[in-house]
């Protein structure tokens, strides 16, 4: 009896812990209690086990290390660091004006609201990783909005919910660093990873809108005529042709803040004098991008002057000279383009992909036909200045745009440079936000005092969760729990991808129940090792698993996400603020019927990123090879051999992990793309540091043949 | 009851203004982070001990909050089973889980961390990085944010006997995590925050 008792110690553990959890004490101390009780157990029971329980009384005087691992570890500081910027940002009108903006600029086209919310949904998700701000400002501006117009309420309610969920999975988001310290790897690297994904999966939310409007127009509208002007004597047609140019510029000014020597290969190209001038002027990096942010904004307040107020010759006059410089661009782009006509791809050396290469082949040039744009749309505007009105509403859609930008660029920004680690970005987004309510004199003491205490709040509960699973996992892998969990998961049939498939099936069903904290915190560190021992790479793991509990935002019917937006949407009859009309209330039904063709699409990006791990494998700067027609074959390297961390992940962080030896590091020049730094985080890696990220050992990444 | 009421209230008012002054921990570490960054990018120099300190911030904010979260109920349960319960068998759950889960647990890292604490003061211990902090300090959190439990648990005890036998009105009336969203409650300001 003692014998059974004692050899399936940890399959025990695990029913009684499944147990435990479900009657519903809270988790953090049902995990600490169910991993005392079965340590006391397990000792007594430990003569009867054949060897397979390793602990004796002794082990609990590791308990005060454990728990002190959790707290000196540097990287789950970002956790209250950007949920305290998120509450900041949610109260300082950032959004709202946002989607205000955003909506005037999409709004001509069909389903236009619903893509300015999917925009403003991802521009949101990359300044901060909590998702309640963006859903709970979206169902309060844009909801009305679209219900005013006719949109489909299931099509409205569904895109509100699940773009304030990219929050999740676009950096810098909660999901990715907890989920990066539990899989024992770089939050840098779990970033830069995540980004593709996030970006396909915002075009896609954008390309079930595209569908939606194809086959039902009705579905989603565009804004009549009437919603359309951006104010008296600003209509719509001119203010865009207006702040074309103003947005390229921004646009330039962001490339140059996230990949400087892009931005230099531009500068040299369109404005060959000044680059000439830079060059001989300044010889580090820091002073260019000011002088060059200098320039940028030059260009936009001279350019605003003449759409304001210049006499209307001398804007003529400059009108002329954009046109001149439209024509010098398209013939720069047409030298371009036929200094490379021998390169220009046929349908029989490329096969199925002859499409995409021609693409790829045309947008080489890329530069120059945003200098056709931006020149000639400035050039028709300027004909027309100036103009008080178009001006003023130029200036207030890129100051609108501008703050998220700032903030993405304090954030993501340092981050991906190596100028800070992801705390530090987070506590430079979190004074970001500081300012930016500030300034919008939205700052008050008890906003303050309220964010501060909500986000120790979510610490203290998140933190003891992590110390429970501290304490459950002493005993789990001391009654050799993770090597039977391991066991378990790496004979499933399949290799590989049975593995993830299964794990991804057992996640999304997971979802509807648990957070992402308890999902994270409890499942993650079992899944690891089964991971790592099939040569898994575990930030590709981490991206799949972060897209996957995504869902677990919207799943009807108890999905945060949808909890929100039920929250701020009409639940009564009410009359329409504009047209004074008496509308509907959005149903429940609405909101889940609406979530579901979200939770498909998730789904799919789920099976895309387990096909094509390229899309994450780039953080590793390996070069990705094109897709090739032919069968998927995953080779799995023969893996493992890694130190596994235990549940909790590797918190045991050495001391002299602390110091980020990132440091400074000049950004790389003259590097087109995003050139992203190796950014040395003090990374929390089990066992002194063998699970260093991008390590060659973790097991290369799948190739495709 | 009606002294250990008072006691409970006592304990709770501690409880409650230590975990909102430690809040603002958090704001000084948001800031000393953010200007460790800058003075490395800038100035090309760090410091260990500062960089020590954001985190030593941040433990102390969340150990000295745990009490008050607890006190607060918003240490996050999996609800979905509980949620369908009579508020009787949670207010048992509730009981029966603070003896049995918390208590133990708080009470055996209360002592561990007794001995934890004191050994790194008697060393006068430091930390390993160049130019770091002492570590008592921070350790000595780790013990003050379990000794808060303690109490609070006591409190806690106290109060869910009460309510059980109707003494008091429940402080703290469950809102479930995972009720179905029709019953959710309009949101105004900063609420939700919890669950990003």
């Amino acid at each position: 009896m003692f014998e059974i008792i004692a050899q399936n110690m940890a399959p025990i553990m695990f029913v009684s812990l499944i147990i435990f959890l479900l009657a519903g004490y809270p988790v953090a101390f049902s995990l600490a209690a169910n991993g005392l009780l079965f340590f006391f157990l397990a000792v007594e029971l430990a003569p009867y086990a054949n060897g397979e329980i390793t602990l004796s009384w002794p082990f609990l005087y590791a308990l005060p290390d454990r728990i002190w691992g959790v707290m000196s570890n540097e990287t789950l500081l970002a956790i209250p660091f950007f949920t305290f910027m998120g509450l900041v940002l949610e109260r300082s009108g950032m959004a709202e004006e946002l989607l205000d903006t955003a909506g005037k600029l999409f709004g001509p086209v069909r389903g236009g609201v619903a893509y300015a919310v999917i925009f403003v949904g991802a521009l949101l998700a990359a300044t901060t990783g909590v998702v309640a701000a963006s859903v709970i400002a979206m169902g309060l501006i844009s909801l009305p909005i679209m219900l005013r117009y006719g949109y489909d309420r299931r099509v409205a309610s569904g895109v509100i919910a699940a773009s304030g969920t990219l929050a999740q999975i676009i950096p810098p988001s909660l999901v990715l660093i907890v989920m990066a310290d539990q899989l024992g790897r770089s939050v840098g690297d779990m970033y830069k990873g995540a980004i593709i994904p996030g970006l396909i999966l915002t075009a896609m939310y954008a390309g079930y809108i595209f569908i939606v409007t194809m086959l039902y127009p009705k579905a989603a509208p565009a804004l009549p005529p009437e919603a359309r002007s951006f104010g008296e004597g600003a209509p719509y047609g001119p203010v865009m042709r207006a702040v074309t140019f103003p947005l390229v510029l921004v646009l330039w000014g962001m490339i140059l803040l996230f990949s400087p020597g892009l931005a230099l290969e531009m500068l040299a190209l369109l404005l060959p004098p000044v680059a000439t001038a830079f060059n001989a002027n300044f010889t580090a990096q820091g002073p260019v991008i000011f002088a060059f942010l200098g320039v940028l904004a030059i260009l936009y307040f001279g350019y605003y002057l003449f759409l304001r107020a210049v006499p209307r010759a001398l804007s003529q006059g400059l009108a002329l000279v954009f046109a001149l410089f439209t024509a010098y661009s398209i013939y720069r782009a047409g030298i371009d383009l036929a200094s490379r006509f021998g390169e220009l791809p046929t349908i029989g050396e490329t096969g199925i992909w002859f499409l995409w290469e021609l693409l790829v082949w045309i947008v080489h040039d890329w530069i120059w036909y945003l200098a056709i744009f931006a020149t000639s749309m400035g050039a028709l505007a300027l004909r027309h200045a100036p103009s008080v009105p178009v001006a003023k509403a130029v200036a207030k859609i890129v100051n609108d745009l501008l703050p998220p930008l700032v903030l993405i660029f304090l954030v993501l920004g340092t981050i991906f440079q190596g100028i800070a680690t992801p705390t530090e970005g987070g506590a430079m987004g979190a004074v970001g936000a500081i300012l930016l309510a500030l300034m919008k004199r939205q700052l008050s003491f008890d906003l303050t005092r309220q964010a501060l205490e909500s986000a120790t709040r979510l610490s203290a509960f998140v933190l003891f969760i992590l110390i429970g699973a501290r304490v459950f996992s002493l005993t789990f892998y001391g009654v050799n729990g993770h090597v039977w969990v391991e066991h378990l998961l790496t004979s499933l049939p399949g290799g590989e991808i049975g593995f993830l498939v299964t794990v991804n099936i057992m996640v999304f069903l997971l979802a509807f129940f648990l957070d992402f904290f308890e999902l994270a915190f409890i499942i993650v560190p079992l899944l690891a090792p089964a991971a790592t021992a099939l040569g898994i790479d575990l930030i590709w793991f981490g991206v799949l698993l972060g897209i996957n509990m995504q869902t677990s935002f919207m799943h009807p019917p108890f999905g945060f996400a949808l909890f929100y937006l039920r929250s701020v949407a009409a639940r009564v009859p009410y009359l329409d603020k504009v047209t004074g009309d008496l509308t509907a209330p959005v149903t429940t039904g609405q909101i889940y019927w609406g979530a579901v063709p979200f939770v498909i699409i998730q789904v799919i990006m789920v099976g895309l990123a387990i096909m094509f791990p390229q899309m994450v494998m780039h953080y590793k700067g390996v070069p990705v090879a094109p897709p090739a027609d032919g069968g998927l074959v995953i080779q799995a390297p023969a893996g493992g051999g890694l130190g596994l961390p235990p549940l909790g992940g590797g918190l045991q962080g050495l001391p002299g992990q602390t110091a980020p030896s990132g440091g400074v590091q000049p950004p790389a020049t003259g590097l087109p793309g995003l050139t992203l730094q190796p950014l040395g985080l003090p990374s929390p890696a089990p066992q002194g540091g063998a699970a260093q990220p991008a390590t060659p050992d973790l097991g290369q990444p799948p190739k495709l043949n | 009851m009606s002294a250990a009421l008072a006691l409970s209230r006592a304990i709770d008012s501690v409880t409650t203004f230590i975990g909102r002054s430690a809040s603002w921990l958090i704001l000084a570490s948001v800031l000393v982070s953010a200007v460790n960054a800058l003075v490395r990018a800038f100035l090309n120099t760090s410091s260990n001990s500062w960089l020590e300190l954001q985190w030593y911030l941040f433990g102390a904010a969340f150990m000295l909050a745990a009490a008050h979260t607890l006190k607060q109920n918003e240490h996050i349960r999996i609800d979905i089973i509980y949620g369908m319960f009579s508020r009787r068998r949670q207010h048992w759950i509730d009981l029966l889980g603070h003896l049995f889960f918390l208590m133990p647990f708080v009470l055996l890292m209360v002592w561990y961390l007794f001995i934890y604490v004191n050994t790194a003061f008697q060393s006068g211990e430091t930390s390993a990085n160049a130019g770091g902090l002492l570590i008592w300090p921070g350790k000595l959190m780790l013990l003050l944010g379990f000794i808060l439990l303690l109490f609070q648990g006591v409190s806690e005890i106290i109060k869910k006997i009460a309510v059980m036998r109707g003494i008091i009105p429940d402080p703290t009336p469950h809102v479930s995590t995972h009720q179905p969203i029709e019953e959710a409650k309009p949101v105004d300001g900063v609420t939700g925050a919890e669950h990003v």
